[in-house]
């Protein structure tokens, strides 16, 4: 699943720490979700859409066998 | 947040510095809005230090509970090994260590629902690699008892548990290097 976190969080001049915080998780969460070496829970992307102002598919997206993204 | 926060501080400030008229109103409102991103501020401060806390006392309170139930199983080792204890006495010894290590296993289960999702799963993990060798260990150390007379000083149940932590160790390694 591919994801714009990094982009958003860059756009805000924010950094991991500041995120992790504001998501009440630790900031290794955070550097793995923005990694793309793990997906959130469905409660943690809604937090995250919350915080950003943004649906969940406008933030993750989910990427098809192929390389293609679908939405 | 702080660039927002000190941007709208700023404002606030110049709104104060130049007081005209129709501007008072203005002014209210931006040291309302000052005061309402200050305590948004610190009520985000709060959450990261409370996690952080947690982290920290978690720790410290597995690391007591680890050394008093390590401590508590050498001396029940130690004191196995005299010679002309009554079997009641030893047995009670040999027990002395359970209830510490129940009490050390809460403090980790508590730990775990403290924890946030990533670090569960990283502790799933570890135990989904070291339960199926756990087993195949003592499997195999099963069989080969069967197959072949086996030193009871080299292998043992008392020789083999302590493969069981390491191996969670092990898996713990591998699962946070895989997320790093």
């Amino acid at each position: 699943m591919k994801n714009r976190l990094k982009v958003l969080r860059a756009e805000r001049d924010w950094s991991q720490e500041d995120l992790a915080k504001q998501l009440s998780v630790s900031r290794q969460t955070i550097n793995a979700i923005e990694t793309e070496k793990y997906d959130p829970s469905l409660p943690l992307a809604l937090k995250m859409g919350r915080l950003f102002g943004q649906c969940v598919e406008k933030i993750f997206t989910l990427e098809e066998a192929g390389g293609r993204r679908a939405n | 947040m702080y660039v927002m926060s000190s941007t709208l501080y700023i404002l606030t400030c110049s709104l104060y510095y130049f007081p005209r008229e129709g501007e008072m109103s203005l002014m209210r409102l931006g040291k309302h809005i000052d005061n309402a991103m200050k305590d948004v501020k610190t009520a985000v401060d709060e959450t990261g230090s409370a996690v952080e806390e947690t982290r920290r006392v978690y720790g410290l309170k597995l690391l007591r509970a680890g050394l008093l139930w390590g401590s508590t199983y050498m001396l029940s080792r130690g004191l196995l090994e005299l010679p002309n204890l009554a079997v009641t006495v030893r047995v009670l010894i040999a027990l002395v260590p359970v209830p510490v290590f129940i009490w050390f296993l809460w403090t980790w289960m508590k730990g775990l629902s403290e924890m946030d999702e990533l670090q569960r799963r990283i502790e799933l993990e570890a135990l989904a690699f070291a339960f199926p060798i756990a087993v195949i260990l003592l499997m195999t150390l099963g069989l080969m008892e069967l197959a072949i007379p086996l030193n009871p000083d080299d292998w043992s149940y008392r020789h083999v548990w302590a493969l069981m932590p390491a191996l969670y160790f092990a898996g713990l390694w591998r699962a946070k290097r895989r997320y790093e």
